[in-house]
């Protein structure tokens, strides 16, 4: 039973440096929340839906990601699959990232003010879906759904690394498939509530799957952060090469190449239609200063990672992952920001302290939360029996 | 309980047959006369071709005015079949390309004979937009050429845009087979022993000699195109849904269709590809290239794809509801409810329900269920582009402009007679080009690669 | 036999695993005109071989990129420059709806160029006069073993080295491969008549072929069906008809629209009793009066109605429109006078139709006035 008599892994602990910093950016983006809270709680609860969002993406698009490997059989991700299991484990933060935002929503939510629900007759015949409780049910339950196959994926991969059986991998397939309409709906009408709903009279049936192909896109690139940073330092397996760095930069050049393509279908249908109650959503995006904000999206998020990841050689090369990677990542929180504000603010672009500490918080989190779980557990599925297959993983 | 050892790899080729073997298995129906079968076969389709000519000739003598298309339902059956045959013939790239990126072994035995069904399908589909404009003759001018009246194509217009995608696409689905089929050709070259064959092969495999400069090259080339051709086939069956989308008639106004036209295209095409499949294996004894396992994973995409359709279903439904717009809400209804509830009903039942039964181990190795199935989702999904064409326009805006869609028999022996076309064409296929790659699947074979990486 | 050269010797192998050894040692031996042949790619060969890596992706690049340049100037040129027309309320340049017109020409300007480039340019196929072509080593290595070849016109090349050589390679066969100089070097002559009976053959079927494409198959006649429509042109025969007109008298007692029939001829009086003026007095009916009168009526009864023809006495001047007679006369009675005419005046109903001489009577009126005014106008 003994698959992989022949790999030695020898745990190492990621440096408590890494710790430190995390719980520094942590601490200097709280503390410039709670100030961007008393300052300006509107403009807060916007960012808040923004790196909510943004974490949603990182550890339910982790999730999606294990799940994806399970069911398609894939061996070339499995020497690397605990990066995302313990990326999903942000999901573990969302029910207090959302918290101040139950509490503020009436600063976003448009749909939520009584004296404008009274003379628009469109809100209130949405109003059904879109009222207080009800969404804040959607995401609690959302989130607990999440949860539950956090926990059942992590445990059975952990416990794999005791008893190497193989009995857990099946039981882990047939989760991640369970998983799938599970996470379909759910992060569909996640983008809904969150994100469409913040302009109510708005809406687009491809919404979901927009969000969907950001948010896949964020969860790989964080991976392949992480990944690239721990294979060159040694914490990973030996025998990890070019060809599993091709993989990653394959996948991440497919999606950037999925969500340009969903985003141009969803723009091209609407502006050549021209309906004035779909057109307006990109209008408000094209006023003042966004039009640079919007013209930036397309550069940022589609012409420079799509050049940065073509050729065959950059897809190996690990700075060059590295680089796309996190400018990926970034793109994804830009999506966001341009998907959110300009219901805050029409007509201009704001970016300030109050923006960056949001982000600089998201990202201690997501530090401090990798770190964590890396330090419990081991970094490396060392039951899993597709281990050996996925080292000797070539082209 | 059977017990799947994961870490194997289990091989794609069961049996591990010879090299040799695989020349002759593969070739041998080249090489042998068709029996009674294949003219029993034959004459049916060709009597089906024959329903498709005298259609046409109908159509040609009298015009459109034989079909039922009339106001307010002026995109038929035509444009119905169009978009089937379009969506067929995606399962082909599909797993030439797409599988082929994502390193999928057991996409080599099927490839060969999908990639030659996307060319029959793509070439069936592309006749009913020609005779749709009424005067086919006249083709040319989609096609922007400096000509006497000194007029250009309307760019803007998504019809324009299908005449560039299809072309394209028909174009580089035949490089793409050509490419494939280059080796082979030429190992039947070395095979014949009748002259006129030897002449023919060795004009079509170009003087191919198996160098391994040649094939270091081969293979890059193999990549490119399956990197061409990935974005190729989603765009394809996307701009037929700008056909759609691109309008503002509730039912086709919706941004999701591209992403949905295309899974609904992989949807048919697999079932179609599987259903043929099932023949071939059977007649050809292939079972152990085409093997249950790849049946298996065809099923599973079937399912994937079928689960992204109902979830396109689900969400035009809700967002309907959702924009509050009276017009979208009542298509919505309309479709389920009313004059076409009939279609619409089928199409759920075969598109959404019945490929839910994947989710069973034993249905999707189960040949006859899986054939049954397959047969479901082509009848759902032709009835899915007839619910879109018909219901949506048959009622929109003006209630005072309502229509029925009455088809003639004319429709209906376009509709047969294009099954004849396209079967006419596989039949030949079969007999006249090896309907598995050799090369590809040598190279899966077990023991056909060298036991251990030394770098 | 004289004419048979040598081409190289081959080694035979019978296992994926020898041949890669072996291409490995021919290669570390210095060899560099070889050549391994095997019935599908091996993994790992081009590392064994020594090859560079495949430029081809650079082809797919280029094309690629010139096809979408193309398409863009192509699109923007035509619905831009040489063939503007507003389509959808949209602008002339619609970047975002030639994106799909773009995109698929760069597709295939991309894959069809780079088949090409590495079919044609790259192996210098199609070439079935290759040595090695027809020869039992390629039958062996087509279908199931796997060969190395070592070329005649490599630097280091010894025949009874290198067969030495690849027998301790593991090869299960060596041979030396033979080729016919003579026979591989046989050039069609440009100049011999088959040749040239072809070529002209070719010339014309082509030339035939375009000419039913471009004049038969594509060739519309202009737009002219709005010309050739069933319907009888004024003045035309007709063969429905006994009499061979096309057109028609109309039926007794038709009456044209807005032409009904004077019913006060000869009745002066009487048109005065009971015609009543239609039009109210607004100035666009005055100027329609004003121009009227200027044309019809000035010439003999002056700008002003006071009777001073411009016709230098070569005909009788009327008299004065301002007497008492003509100013009492009721507008029907005016009418009646334009109507059927008056004394040496002819009828003028030809030349104006009943509103415009109506509006010219209130323009008759507005003259009478303005030299016989009366106190309550100043009001």
């Amino acid at each position: 039973m003994n698959h992989n008599a022949e790999i030695s892994y020898i745990k190492k602990n990621i440096p408590s440096k890494v710790k430190s910093l995390g719980i520094s950016l942590l601490i200097i983006g709280m503390l410039g929340i709670i100030l961007s809270y008393y300052f300006d709680t509107a403009r807060s609860a916007y960012n808040n839906i923004i790196i909510f969002l943004f974490l949603i993406s990182i550890g339910v698009g982790s999730l999606f990601l294990i799940s994806i490997e399970y069911l398609s059989g894939a061996v070339w991700s499995v020497p690397f699959r605990r990066i995302p299991e313990f990326l999903a484990g942000i999901i573990l933060t969302l029910p207090i990232i959302v918290l101040p935002l139950i509490f503020n929503m009436s600063n976003v939510f448009e749909w939520l003010h009584p004296e404008i629900l009274k003379i628009d007759e469109l809100l209130k015949s949405k109003a059904p879906y879109l009222n207080q409780n009800f969404f804040i049910v959607r995401i609690f339950v959302f989130i607990s759904i999440w949860l539950i196959f956090f926990y059942f994926l992590l445990r059975n991969s952990i416990k794999q690394d005791e008893n190497k059986d193989q009995a857990l991998t099946k039981k882990n397939i047939k989760f991640s498939a369970a998983f799938m309409p599970f996470f379909a709906i759910t992060i569909t009408f996640t983008a809904i509530d969150w994100l469409m709903s913040l302009e109510p009279h708005w809406f687009s049936t491809i919404f979901g799957v927009y969000y969907f192909s950001g948010s896949v896109l964020a969860a790989l690139a964080s991976s392949t952060i992480a990944i690239v940073l721990l294979n060159e330092k040694g914490y990973l397996l030996k025998g990890l090469s070019n060809d599993h760095y091709y993989s990653l930069g394959a996948l991440l050049f497919a999606f950037v190449n999925f969500w340009a393509y969903i985003a141009f279908s969803q723009y091209l249908l609407i502006w050549y239609a021209n309906l004035p109650e779909e057109t307006i959503w990109f209008l408000n995006r094209w006023q003042g200063s966004w039009i640079y904000f919007s013209i930036g999206l397309i550069i940022i998020h589609f012409v420079v990672p799509y050049f940065g990841l073509l050729s065959q050689p950059s897809k190996m090369n690990p700075k060059r992952l590295l680089l796309m990677s996190i400018w990926i990542l970034f793109a994804h929180y830009y999506d966001l920001f341009w998907l959110a504000i300009p219901n805050y603010s029409k007509n201009q672009v704001i970016f300030s302290w109050n923006e960056i500490s949001f982000l600089v918080f998201a990202i201690g989190l997501l530090i401090i939360i990798f770190y964590a779980f890396a330090n419990k557990f081991n970094l490396v599925p060392i039951g899993d029996p597709k281990l050996k297959r996925g080292i000797d993983f070539r082209l | 309980m059977n017990t799947v050892d994961y870490s194997q790899e289990l091989s794609v080729i069961e049996g591990k047959p010879s090299l040799r073997s695989l020349d002759e298995l593969i070739s041998k129906p080249l090489d042998t006369k068709p029996d009674k079968k294949f003219y029993i076969a034959l004459s049916i389709t060709l009597s089906m071709l024959a329903l498709f000519v005298i259609g046409l000739g109908f159509t040609f003598f009298y015009g459109i005015g034989t079909w039922g298309n009339n106001n307010p339902v002026g995109w038929g059956f035509g444009i119905v079949n169009f978009v089937f045959w379009v969506g067929i013939g995606h399962a082909g790239t599909l797993i030439s390309a797409i599988l082929f990126l994502f390193r999928q072994k057991w996409r080599t035995g099927i490839a060969r004979f999908a990639e030659g069904m996307t060319i029959f399908a793509v070439m069936t589909a592309a006749i009913f937009p020609l005779i749709h404009t009424g005067r086919p003759w006249l083709a040319g001018y989609l096609f922007p050429y400096p000509n006497q009246h000194s007029i250009w194509p309307n760019f803007t217009s998504p019809l324009l845009w299908d005449v560039f995608a299809v072309s394209t696409y028909f174009t580089v689905s035949l490089i793409f087979w050509y490419v494939g089929l280059i080796p082979d050709l030429a190992t039947l070259r070395e095979r014949t022993s009748n002259k006129i064959k030897k002449i023919i092969y060795s004009i079509f495999s170009l003087g191919w000699r198996f160098s391994n400069r040649h094939w270091q090259h081969y293979e890059m080339v193999y990549l490119i195109l399956a990197g061409f051709a990935t974005p190729l086939v989603l765009s394809v069956h996307t701009i037929v849904s700008f056909d759609f989308a691109v309008s503002i008639i509730p039912g086709w106004h919706t941004t999701i269709f591209p992403p949905y036209f295309v899974a609904g295209a992989v949807f048919s095409g697999f079932a179609m590809v599987q259903n043929v499949l099932i023949f071939i294996r059977k007649i050809f004894n292939y079972e152990h290239i085409i093997t249950i396992d790849t049946l298996e994973k065809m099923n599973k995409i079937i399912l994937v794809t079928g689960s992204l359709v109902g979830y396109a279903y689900g969400m035009e439904f809700f967002i309907a509801w959702y924009s509050g717009i009276q017009a979208e809400q009542f298509t919505f209804i309309n479709r389920a409810f009313g004059p076409y509830a009939w279609a619409y009903w089928i199409m759920v039942t075969c598109n959404v329900v019945s490929p839910q039964l994947f989710w069973f181990k034993k249905i999707r190795r189960s040949v006859p269920v899986m054939f049954i199935i397959g047969v479901f989702v082509n009848i759902g999904m032709w009835f899915e582009r007839f619910v879109i064409v018909v219901t949506s326009i048959s009622r929109d805006f003006l209630p005072s402009s309502w229509g029925y869609f009455k088809p003639t028999i004319v429709d209906f022996m376009i509709l047969i007679g294009s099954f004849g076309f396209f079967f006419t064409w596989i039949l030949l296929f079969t007999k006249a080009l090896p309907v598995v790659s050799i090369a590809e699947v040598k190279a899966v074979v077990d023991g056909s690669q060298p036991s251990h990486h030394n770098d | 036999m004289d004419n048979k050269k040598l081409y190289g010797c081959a080694a035979i192998y019978n296992t994926p695993d020898e041949i890669l050894s072996a291409a490995k040692e021919v290669r570390n031996s210095g060899y560099k005109k070889f050549d391994v042949h095997s019935p599908y790619p091996i993994h790992g060969m081009p590392k064994a071989m020594n090859l560079p890596p495949s430029k081809l992706g650079y082809a797919a690049l280029i094309f690629g990129l010139s096809g979408a340049i193309t398409a863009l100037l192509l699109t923007f040129w035509i619905s831009a420059i040489d063939y503007p027309l507003v389509i959808g309320g949209k602008p002339f340049f619609s970047f975002p709806a030639y994106i799909p017109v773009i995109f698929e020409v760069t597709v295939l300007s991309a894959s069809v160029a780079t088949v090409i480039t590495m079919l044609f340019i790259f192996f210098k196929l199609p070439n079935n006069a290759h040595p090695l072509n027809d020869t039992e080593y390629m039958k062996k290595v087509s279908s199931d073993k796997y060969g190395i070849v070592i070329q005649a016109d490599d630097d280091i090349f010894n025949e009874s080295v290198v067969i030495d050589f690849l027998r301790k390679t593991g090869a299960s066969e060596v041979f030396p491969i033979y080729f016919n100089d003579e026979e591989l070097s046989v050039k069609p002559k440009i100049l011999e008549p088959k040749f040239l009976l072809f070529l002209t053959a070719t010339a014309i079927f082509t030339s035939g072929i375009t000419y039913f494409t471009l004049n038969k198959l594509l060739y519309m006649t202009p737009f002219n069906w709005m010309m050739e429509q069933p319907k009888l042109n004024p003045q035309h025969s007709s063969i429905i008809f006994k009499d061979g007109f096309g057109m028609r008298t109309p039926v007794e007692g038709t009456v044209a629209r807005g032409h009904l029939p004077y019913a006060f001829k000869n009745k002066p009086e009487d048109a005065g009793k009971y015609l009543v003026n239609p039009l109210p007095v607004s100035k666009s009916v005055l100027q329609l009066g004003q121009k009227k009168y200027d044309i019809y009526c000035s010439p003999c009864h002056g700008y002003h109605g006071e009777g001073d023809s411009r016709l230098r006495g070569q005909f009788p001047n009327p008299p004065s429109l301002h007497s008492e007679k003509v100013r009492n006369w009721s507008d029907g009675r005016i009418f009646h006078v334009i109507t059927e005419g008056q004394n040496i005046m002819p009828s003028y109903s030809s030349q104006l139709t009943e509103d415009e001489r109506w509006a010219i009577i209130h323009y008759i009126r507005v003259l009478q006035r303005s030299l016989n005014a009366k106190e309550t106008d100043l009001q």
